[in-house]
Parts: structure tokens; sequence; C-alpha cells
């Protein structure tokens, strides 16, 4: 029956003569009855009655234990303890003898413990077998009758030890074995011709079961360490009993005649009729036909391990980890096992892959050899074609090997799907790094498997470990749907919203699946994807910018309630959003409107944004009540205050769409008046250019100057008519002098006639006239004064003066001597002169007055230091004006210095600092006149210019001091005057003089509008522009 | 471990059927598509629960072949339940199902359970043999039938837990003579009635034993 037997192989070899014939030169006369061993020992009783004790190394110890023969012996395994049976007379006499082998009385012979008969009723019977629990706690023997003795108690005592007879069965007790399991023993006994099993765990209690009806020969039963199995041999097989009950059964063919059991494996000693066919090593014996068959099974793997026959064999011990057999001719062999190297190398010659595996294991063999298995065994299945059968090996490498070891052999169009499974299984372990998740999902994609795919995505929380990222990244060619998926799952928004746009093309539903996003990623998202969303689906993209930036909330999570907190509101900066809408201006202007119309504060770029569009919009309108309806609305935008747009932004803005409802209401607003009026003339309309003047002349005189300009300088202008109303008011306002309003005139390009200009001209002549007249009055009464005060000087110097004052000029009492009297007509009392004078010399009364006088003197003296003091002074002045002004009224500047025009022009582009004095420059330099028109309109129309090209001058300050300037320099000539006309008029008052200066026009800075003339040289001073140099250091006036 | 009771059970029919598959898959929950030809009769065990009791199911796999019966036969006896198995995709172990059955009957206790299988359900593209002529033969010989497959696993589970319901039944309605081991029936040690609880280990039981008498 080959097809029957149990797979073969050769995991032993069988050694002779390990003992160099030591244990044969034993056994001249007897033969050996019974082997055993243990506690590192063997031990063997013969027919004679002696027992040997064998050490490793075949030194023996003889001892004769029984006067006629030894029939049962168990060395126990972990105790010197040797348990005997034997007859000490011819017949039948069994004692039970228990030998301690460590003691030795002084004959060499151990000692011994304990003599019991061993007798199961009234007559004596031949023992068969012997138990021993290593407990040393239970004891049996079987007898031929088929009864048995069980000894409880020490077994080294005789005294104390109780005995037990059970009568099992009608025929010899052939095999016993006890069995402790937890508090429970029990004990196999096997008969020839059946089995059973005792529970013996409690004393007097004992139980019976029956196991088997049938049993086996002496010798042919074990008890195997493997799964607790009571064994026994039969001729067809080998069965096996639980204490449950009948166990497996291994069917092995032959007449048993011994089994034993031996590390993981049962020996089998059986009959067979088979030759001696395999040479021994070593063996000395000679070749007969009447062999035994040896056969070791490993039950675990189910397979022979070794089989061979030899020479008949009459006993077998396994002791020091090896097994031994001693044959009828005491003849020692050692059972030698193979090391797991040489088997695994016997099995890879037969691709016996999976058993190397299974012994492997079984044998503890460590992890990396075992890797090595799989891969021979994958690389084997492999090589044989069968791919699957060789993933599955492949995939118990995972860990150990190198996965691109694996992954090369596969890569292979083919072999995809087992590529697949390997990288699962890669995955599935975590040791997957990112390239391996992206070789599967290209594998899942290639291989068109979705539903992996799927799963695969979809289990990642459970037990997968892959990058989502990679993932996703994959999928997206291949299998776009479960990208999505993916990155739905794993919260990858950007991959979402990415995908959906770019490859889908669904911006609604990416717009959908935004606004179920937190704020901070809805807001994110927008503005990374706003252009396309906007460009695609610009309706429902600007709805949902509006919830964004007025009231955010995720679109799942409206019912705040529910979720127990009520979160703030959240908004996005409008700002942030606009330049989405780049070129949808209706759209912006619906967000926007929106935005304004719930409420919210928007930066003023928005604002200015709305506004663009507003225009924008407006202009692509055509004109009608639609059109009128933008106006309004933009109008409206412009007036409210709260929409902090940037004014002169709108502007620009306002002007690219030609709108100028906004564009006056802004330069209105902004007090741009020359700006309206610039744009009334450039688009000829006289009368709104008049109107405008009117309407802000009197904010802004320099209009009806610029309008003057607009007039002149283009020849057909049709502003000419308006000249003459121009002029009026130009010589009423006295905004230019008369000479300026001629040079313009004569520049101009226009085809101004006289007549427009006469009437002007005739009044201004006249009132020149009236001013040289007054002039002339006012000469001659200076010089009248100066004759008088010549006079009296004369008087003072030579001739008498009469003091005629009868009163002090301190108390005003009658003078009373002693007295005092000046030459100035004041007396005083002595002694209130004493009090009131600080020096004899002077009057007191007249002291404030010529102290004031000497000063002014002396600070005229004073001039050389000052340059120096000037400037620094100058330097640190927020007020240069009236300093100079100052200094001007000492009369610092009495040099004269000559002004060419190369300078002015120096002066000029040095001077950008000083802007309110450039004019000067700059009207003096004469041939600059198109840039003196655009500066024309005061400092502060260039201040606002300035402020709009956000250069950072001061132009502020600089107005505020210019009026400040004129305030003081009133002050200045007003003293100035007062001084010079002290002895003269000493009636002259400074109001006159103001009014004086006022009606005639002297006050020099009154003439901030006019040009090419010195503005001091009408004074009596005489002098060139002063402060054309204060600014210029290379030109420094006070150098002498 | 502790059971209330421990069902004996045998699994026949011819050799390659899946015999051994199927017990493997039962107590292992694995598949082995090359197995070792049972040689003898091999042995499984495993728990399971039946109406809230731990049942210890103890499993005889056998080997399919004439050579073996001898020792199978000797199985038959101990044994509270049978799983009678054919190959669905080879007619001929289909045929063989009288010889069996007849064995099983002759050899066994007559209260023994016996549950047809028609096993490699997966298999279905090699089919010879309809459910329905399974359903048949064992409506004609009073088993209880079902289609396995112990390479994927289905109805491998109940199949031998429903046998084991059925033999629980029969326990409960007193069919089975529960005291006789020979049934395939033993209680469990902490239920059996011979087996009073005492205390103290085994060992000491013993050496107790000894010393006080
Ligand atoms: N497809 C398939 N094959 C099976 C199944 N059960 C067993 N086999 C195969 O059938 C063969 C014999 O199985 P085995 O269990 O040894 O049969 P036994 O002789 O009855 O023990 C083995 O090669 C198994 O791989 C099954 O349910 N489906
Ligand atoms: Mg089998």
């Amino acid at each position: 029956m080959a097809f029957l037997e149990w797979r073969k192989f050769n995991f032993f070899d069988l050694k002779a003569n390990v003992d160099d014939g030591r244990i044969a030169s034993l056994y001249k006369e007897c033969d050996i009855t019974v082997a055993t061993s243990g506690n590192n020992q063997a031990v063997l009783g013969d027919s004679c009655g002696q027992i040997h004790i064998i050490t490793r190394f075949w030194q023996v110890t003889t001892f004769r234990a029984y006067e006629f023969k030894v029939s049962l012996a168990k060395q126990l395994r972990s105790s010197p303890l040797l348990v005997t049976v034997g007859d000490d007379d011819v017949g039948i006499n069994p004692l039970i003898k228990v030998w301690n082998t460590t003691r030795f009385d002084k004959n060499g012979i151990p000692y011994c413990c304990r003599v019991s008969r061993a007798i199961p009723g009234v007559n004596p019977v031949a023992v068969t077998t012997l138990c021993v629990h290593e407990e040393l706690q239970l004891m049996a023997i079987g007898f031929m009758d088929g009864s048995l003795n069980l000894y409880r108690g020490e077994i080294t005592r005789d005294r104390g030890s109780k005995q037990k007879v059970f009568r099992v069965a009608s025929c010899a007790i052939t095999g016993l074995a006890f069995q402790a399991l937890g508090p429970a023993v029990f004990l196999f006994v096997a008969t020839e011709s059946s089995v059973y099993m005792y529970n013996i765990t409690h004393k007097d209690k004992e139980h019976k079961i029956s196991l088997d009806n049938m049993g086996c020969a002496k010798n042919c039963s074990v008890l195997a360490v493997y799964e607790n199995l009571f064994m026994i041999g039969r001729n067809n097989a080998i069965y096996c009993y639980t204490i449950d009950g009948k166990g497996p059964c291994y069917a092995v063919d032959g007449e048993k005649v011994l089994l034993e059991w031996f590390r993981n494996y049962l020996v089998i000693v059986s009959t067979t009729n088979r030759p001696i066919t395999q040479a021994v090593a070593g063996s000395s014996s000679q070749p007969t036909s009447q062999g035994h068959l040896i056969t070791v099974l490993d039950i675990h793997n189910k397979f022979i391990v070794f089989s061979s026959v030899m020479e008949k064999v009459r006993t077998v011990f396994s002791e020091w980890g090896s097994f031994y057999i001693i044959d009828y001719n005491n003849n020692v062999y050692h059972l030698d096992e193979k090391d797991l190297q040489s088997k695994l190398a016997l099995l890879f010659k037969k691709n016996l892959y999976d058993l190397a595996i299974r012994i492997a294991k079984s044998q503890q063999y460590d992890s990396y050899g075992l890797v090595d298995i799989y891969r021979q065994y994958g690389d084997h299945l492999y090589a044989k074609g069968g791919y699957e059968a060789a993933i599955e090996q492949y995939i118990k490498t995972i860990g150990r090997l190198e996965p691109s070891y694996v992954i090369r052999k596969f890569l292979d169009s083919q072999h995809i799907e087992y590529l697949t499974t390997y990288l699962q299984a890669l995955h599935k372990q975590g040791q997957a790094p990112e390239d391996h998740t992206t070789l599967l999902l290209n594998c899942y994609t290639k291989l068109n498997n979705t539903d992996s795919l799927k799963e695969f995505i979809l289990t990642k929380d459970n037990d997968l470990d892959f990058d989502v990222e990679i993932a996703i990244k994959v999928c997206r060619y291949g299998s776009p749907e479960e990208a999505l998926m993916l990155a739905k799952k794993h919260a990858k928004h950007d991959w979402y919203i990415k995908i959906q746009i770019e490859d889908h093309e669904k911006y609604i539903e990416a717009l959908q699946y935004i606004s179920r996003l937190d704020f901070q990623n809805a807001e994110n998202f927008m503005k990374k994807y706003g252009n396309i969303l906007i460009e695609k689906e610009p309706h429902e993209s600007t709805q949902f910018l509006k919830r964004l930036c007025t009231n955010y909330r995720p679109v799942d999570k409206t019912d705040g309630i529910l979720n127990g907190i009520t979160e703030l509101n959240q908004n996005a900066d409008a700002e942030d959003y606009i330049h989405l809408f780049l070129n949808n201006s209706e759209r912006l202007v619906e967000f926007l409107e929106y935005l304004i119309s719930e409420g919210c504060v928007l930066s003023s770029p928005v604002y200015d944004t709305l506004i663009e569009h507003y225009l924008h919009v407006w202009s692509a309108l055509e004109a009608g009540p639609e059109k009128a309806k933008y106006t309004q609305k933009i109008l409206k935008l412009l007036q409210t205050l709260e929409v902090k747009y940037d004014k002169p932004q709108a502007l620009v803005v306002c002007h690219m769409h030609g709108f100028s409802e906004g564009i006056f209401y802004l330069y209105e607003e902004q007090k741009l008046y020359p700006q309206i009026l610039r744009y009334h003339v450039s688009k000829g309309d006289e009368s709104a250019v008049l109107a405008c003047c009117r309407r802000f002349g009197h904010q802004e005189p320099s209009l009806w100057v610029q309008a003057l300009w607009s007039c002149v300088r283009e020849s057909n202008s049709p502003l000419i008519d308006i000249l003459p109303e121009i002029l009026t008011v130009i010589a009423k306002e006295r905004l230019l002098s008369p000479q300026q309003v001629i040079e313009a005139i004569g520049i101009a390009k226009s085809d101004v006639t006289l007549g427009h200009i006469r009437s002007y001209i005739t009044n201004e002549l006249q009132k020149e006239h009236d001013i040289i007249e007054n002039n002339t009055e006012l000469i001659d009464k200076y010089q009248t004064d100066i004759e008088k005060l010549k006079q009296q000087v004369e008087t003072l110097k030579n001739g008498v003066v009469v003091i005629q004052g009868s009163r002090c000029a301190a108390c005003h009492h009658q003078l009373e001597l002693p007295s005092l009297h000046f030459l100035c007509q004041h007396s005083f009392h002595h002694h209130c002169f004493q009090s009131f004078a600080e020096n004899e010399n002077e009057c007191p009364a007249c002291l404030p007055e010529n102290k004031k006088l000497i000063e002014l003197l002396k600070s005229r003296e004073y001039n050389k230091d000052l340059h120096e003091t000037f400037h620094s002074q100058l330097e640190k002045a927020s007020d240069g004006f009236s300093l100079a002004a100052e200094y001007f009224g000492r009369s610092v500047f009495n040099k004269i210095t000559v002004i060419t025009d190369d300078e002015t022009e120096k002066i000029l582009s040095r001077a950008k600092k000083y802007d309110g004095y450039n004019q000067y420059n700059v009207l003096k330099a004469g041939n600059r006149i198109e840039e003196s028109a655009k500066s024309n309109y005061g400092p502060s129309a260039e201040a606002r210019i300035r402020l709009s090209e956000n250069i950072r001058n001061t132009p502020k300050i600089i107005s505020t001091s210019e009026g400040k300037m004129r305030l003081q320099e009133h002050q200045y000539s007003q003293s100035l005057e007062a001084n010079i006309t002290k002895y003269g008029t000493r009636g002259s008052s400074s109001k006159k003089s103001e009014s004086d200066s006022q009606v005639i026009g002297k006050n020099p800075f009154e003439d901030d509008y006019d040009d090419s003339k010195n503005p001091f040289t009408d004074d009596e001073f005489d002098e060139t522009n002063p402060f054309s140099d204060q600014y210029d250091k290379n030109l420094n006036p006070f150098e002498p | 471990m502790s059971y209330a009771y421990l069902f004996k059970y045998i699994i026949i029919g011819d050799t390659g059927v899946g015999k051994s598959c199927l017990l493997l898959q039962f107590t292992d929950k694995r598949f082995q598509p090359v197995h070792d030809l049972t040689i003898g009769v091999e042995f499984g065990a495993r728990m399971i629960t039946i109406d809230g009791k731990q049942i210890k199911l103890q499993i005889w796999d056998t080997a399919g072949q004439e050579a073996f019966r001898s020792i199978t036969r000797s199985y038959y006896r101990g044994a509270a339940g049978a799983l009678l198995v054919y190959d669905i995709t080879r007619r001929e172990t289909f045929n063989h199902l009288t010889t069996w059955l007849e064995d099983a009957r002759q050899h066994s206790n007559s209260n023994m359970v016996i549950m047809l299988i028609g096993n490699k359900s997966d298999l279905e593209s090699r089919r010879e043999v309809k459910k329905e002529e399974g359903e048949a033969f064992a409506r004609e010989h009073g088993l209880v039938f079902m289609e396995t497959s112990a390479k994927t696993a289905a109805n491998v589970e109940e199949a031998f837990i429903n046998t084991a319901k059925e033999i629980y039944e029969k326990i409960q309605e007193g069919v089975f003579d529960i005291n006789n081991e020979a049934n395939g029936i033993k209680i469990g040690p902490q239920h059996s009635p011979t087996n009073p609880s005492l205390p103290g280990a085994g060992g000491q039981g013993s050496s107790q034993g000894g010393s006080c008498c």
C-alpha cells in the first residue's frame, strides 16, 4: 500500500558500537531483561539479578539487586531513585526494591530504601509492568493475571504506603502510565485485549473507564508527551487515547515489538520480513535475515523521520538527549538526530518547502531563518509558475525581506494581480512606504479593480496604513471617483476641490463642498480657487462669497443650537475676494452691494473697487433710465459719509470713465476748484466757467487768475467773451497786478483785442494814478516831518531850551524844589526822580522809548555776526518766513544782491522744499509760464496735488505758516513804520499804517501772485528780493 | 478547559472528498490546498456554545480508503455524530454513500446523528451531483443535508454546529444515555455526578491517601 504510506525522510543517523562494546562485555552469561534511564544515567537489569548503572561515558557500576533475576526497573527521570522488581528465589516471588543511586554502602551497593512484596492477592503472580509517578507518591505494578497494584504514599517507605489491588481484566496487564492533569490524576492501563483508564485522583474513589476493547503486547504502549496521548501499538496501527477517550490513530503496519517516546518522536520497533539492507555504520554484526524495523514517527508533522531494518532489538533507552538501541547481541546503537540545517537542506533538495517550514517552526527556528525558507519556497514556486502560491510565501517574508526583491519579480504586467496581493499585505502590515502605495494603487487602476481599490481606500482607518496624499495623487488619474472619495474621507479638502475643479470641472460640487467646510478652510479655499469658480459659476460663487463675507456658517452646521455652541459668526474680508471679480463687474457690484446692504464695514480699497466697477458698468450702459439709476447710485455712494473710499483714486476712475457728475462732486468735495474750472475750460463751457469762478471765487480767488489764463492761452478760446468779467474781478480783488495781467495777455496766443481789456487798463491806470498821488502826498508830509525834526535837533544843539514844566512828570504834582529838568521838557521832583530813574543822565519818562531806539540802532550795527545765527535759527525755526521777516525788519539785508535768471533756474530746481516761496522764483523766471500756471493755484492746491502723490512734504504747515507770516508781517511793518515815523508823525497810528499797506498793496506778502516784480522794490528800502536767496546756500546773501 | 458536554464526531466518506479540510477549516479556520493523505484517524477539537452551554466537539477524521476500514470502523462506536461527506464534483463519492451509511449504521449506536455533506460547493462549474440529489438522498435516509466548502468556509461552522444542536436536542429529549460513554457523549468533569468535587491537588491527594491509611 505504498500510496497509503507516510512520507519518509531520513532525519537520523544510526551509529553502531557507540560504547566500544562495553555493554556487550557485561553480558557474557546472561541477558538484559530491562533497560531504564533517567537522572543522567542508564540502568540495565539482567537475568542474573544484577543491575548496571551506566554513565554518559559508558562507565558501568554493577551491583547485585536480586538473587535470581531483575524483571522490571524504573529509574526516575529527575530523582536518583531507582525502583526495581525482581526475584530473589527461583519461582515467583516478586519483590519491589527502591534504591537511592547516589548513596552507596561500603560494598559499593546503592542504598536500598525499601523492600516490599509485589503480590496482587494471596498467591504470587508474575509481574508484567511497573510504573512510578515522577512525584514519588504513586506507583503501580501490573501482573500477568490482569490485576493491578496501586501504591499510594512515599515510594521510598514501605510503612505508610497503601496498596490497592484492582482486577482490571482477565489477561495480562501490558502497559501502565500515570497522567496528571491539574489536580486530577489518571492511570492508563493497557492489557493484551483492552485499554482502560482509572481516575485515581481520590483515594478509594477510583473510577474505571473503558477506552477500547483491544489491547497490545508488553512494551507496546507509551505515554507521549505530545498532547498527552497514551499510545498502544497494534499490528495495523498505533492507537491513541486521551482522558476523554479514543484519540487519533496512526496506521503503521507491522507487529509491534516496542514503543518508546523520544523528544517529539514515537519510536516504533516492529517485526519485519525485510532483510537488513541498511549497512549500519560501524556494525560488526553479521547480516541476518530476521531483523527488526525501526520506525521513528514525527507525530506532529505526520511523517516518518527514520526507518531502517536492523538486528533484532533487545531494548532501547533514551538518555543524555539521545536515543540508544541495544540489539540481541548487546551492541549499542545511537540514533543520532541530524541538525536542523541538514534536515532543511534535505527538504529543500526535494523542494518540500512547506514541510521545511513546518519543521522549522516546530523546532523554534528563528524568524530570520524562517523568512529565508519562505523566500526560497516563494522562489521555487515562482520558478514553477505558481505565482499565487509564491506570493503567499513572499507575504510571509514581509518585515524581514526587502519588498523590492518580490516586487521586481512581479512587476511584469501579467503578474500584477499577484503583485497587488503582495502590496496589499504589505500595507496591512504597515510596512509600505509611499512608493508602494503608489504602486498598489496603480495596480488597482491597471487591473480596473475599482472594488478593491475602494475597499483599500475605505479600510484605511482600520488596518491599512498608507499615505493618503499619495493615494489621492495616484487615483486622481486612474480612478478619479476613488480619489474624490479618499479626499473626502480624509478631509483632504484641497485635493477634493482641486480634483473637482481641475479634473471634473464640477464647479458647483466644489462650491458645495467648500460651503460645508469650516470658516477657516472655506476662506482659504475660496481664496485659492475663487478665480476659477467665479469664472465658471459666477452666480453660485457670488452667492457663496456673500455668505462667506457676511455671516458664515458651514452648511451642515446651520443648526448652531444643536451643537450646543453658538459659534461666533465669522466673516471674511471682502477685500480678499475682490480680485476674483476682475472680469465680472456686474457680479462684483452685486456682491459688494449686498455686503453694503448687510451693513458690513468695508475697507476703502473695497469701496474703491466698487466705485470703479460701478463706473465700469455705468459706462457700458446705454444712456437711459438704467444709466441714470447708476449715476444716482454712484453719486450716492460717493456722498455717503461712512464710505471711506480713496478720493484721489475715485477721481481718477471717474475721469477714466468720463463720469462728470462724480468728478465734480469729488472736486468740490476736496475743494479742488481749479480742477473744476479746468474741466469746464477744457469743455469750453464759458458760462460754466464763469459760474464756477463765481461760486468758488471767494474761497479760491486764484480761480479767476486761472480763468484768465485759460482765456488767453488758447487761440480761439471761446472764453474770450468772459474776459472782461474776469478782469473786473481780478482788478477788484487785486488778484494780479496790472502788469501781470498785461503781460499775460501779451503772451497770449488768443486773439484778445484791446476792446476786451480797455476798461480794465483804464481802471488800473486810474488806480495807479491815485496811488502815486497818495504817495507823493505822503512823501511831502514825511519831508516836512523830517524838516521839523532837524529843526528840533538844531534847537537842542544850539538853542535855548526853556523849561516850562511846572509839574512833575512822575507824580504830576506841582514841582517843588529840589527838582530836575531834562531837555525833553520833563521835570521831576528830586525824590520822584530818584525813585524812578535808573540812570542819572536820562529821563525816566523817555527812557523806554530811547532804549528801543538805541537797541534798534545797535542791532543794525550787529549785522556782521548775524549771518551765522540767522542760518542756524532758520534751520530750527518752524516758521522760517517770519524769522526771515524779523531779520528783514532789522535791516539785515541791506546789501544788494543781484540775481540773474540762470541762478533763478538753479534755485528753482533746488527749491522744491520750500513750495510756498517757489512761486516767486518760478514766476520770476518768466519763461516758465506753463509750470507756473500749474502751481498757480496756490500752495494749498499744490499741497493737495502732492498729497495725492503721496509725497510727504508738509505743505499744510506751509499754508498755515503763510497765514501767520502775514500776520506777523503786518506787525513788523507796523513797528517798522512806527519806528521810522516816530519823530515825525507820532500820531500816525499802527491802524493807519495797516490800512495804508492794505490799500496801497504795499505789503510784500500780499503779492504771492504777483509775477516778475520784486514786491519790495516799492518799499523804502529798495532791495531786490531778499527771500529768493534764503534757501540757497550757494547764493548766500550774507557773505560779504 | 471545562465543558458541559463533550460530543464525539466522526467524519466519513471517500478519500479526497475534503474531510480533513473540513476539519481543519472548523478547528483552525484555514484551508490547506495540499493536504496530506489521512493515514489512520486524525483528531481535532473545538469548543462551541449551544444554548449557553460550552460544548467540546472532539472530531475523528478518518481515512477514506478501504484499506483503513478496519481501523476506522472501531471509531463509529463512541461517536455521537457523523458527518458523511461526498464531493459534489465526483459522482462516485456520492454513489458510495449507501455503503458508508450501511457501515455507519451497522457499527455505530443507533442514535448517532448523521449529517450528509456535499463538499466543495465552491467548485460549482465542476459540479456532478445536484444539490437536489443530495437533498433527496438525505430525505430518504433520514439525514440532515448541507452543502459546504472547506475552501471558502461556507456552511462549515453550520454543519458542525447544527449536528451538535441536534445531538443536544436529543439529550434534552432523553434519547441519549449520557452516562454511557460509548454513545459519544460525555458530561464535563465539573458536571459529572461520578466526580465529586473535592479540594486538594492530585499529587497531594494521592499522598494524603497514602499517609492516612
Ligand atoms: N475547491 C475545493 N477543494 C477542496 C475542498 N475541500 C477539500 N478540497 C481539496 O480536495 C483535496 C482532498 O482534501 P482532503 O481534505 O485531503 O480530503 P479527505 O481525503 O477527505 O481528507 C485536497 O486537495 C483539497 O485541496 C473544497 O471545499 N473546495
Ligand atoms: Mg483526509
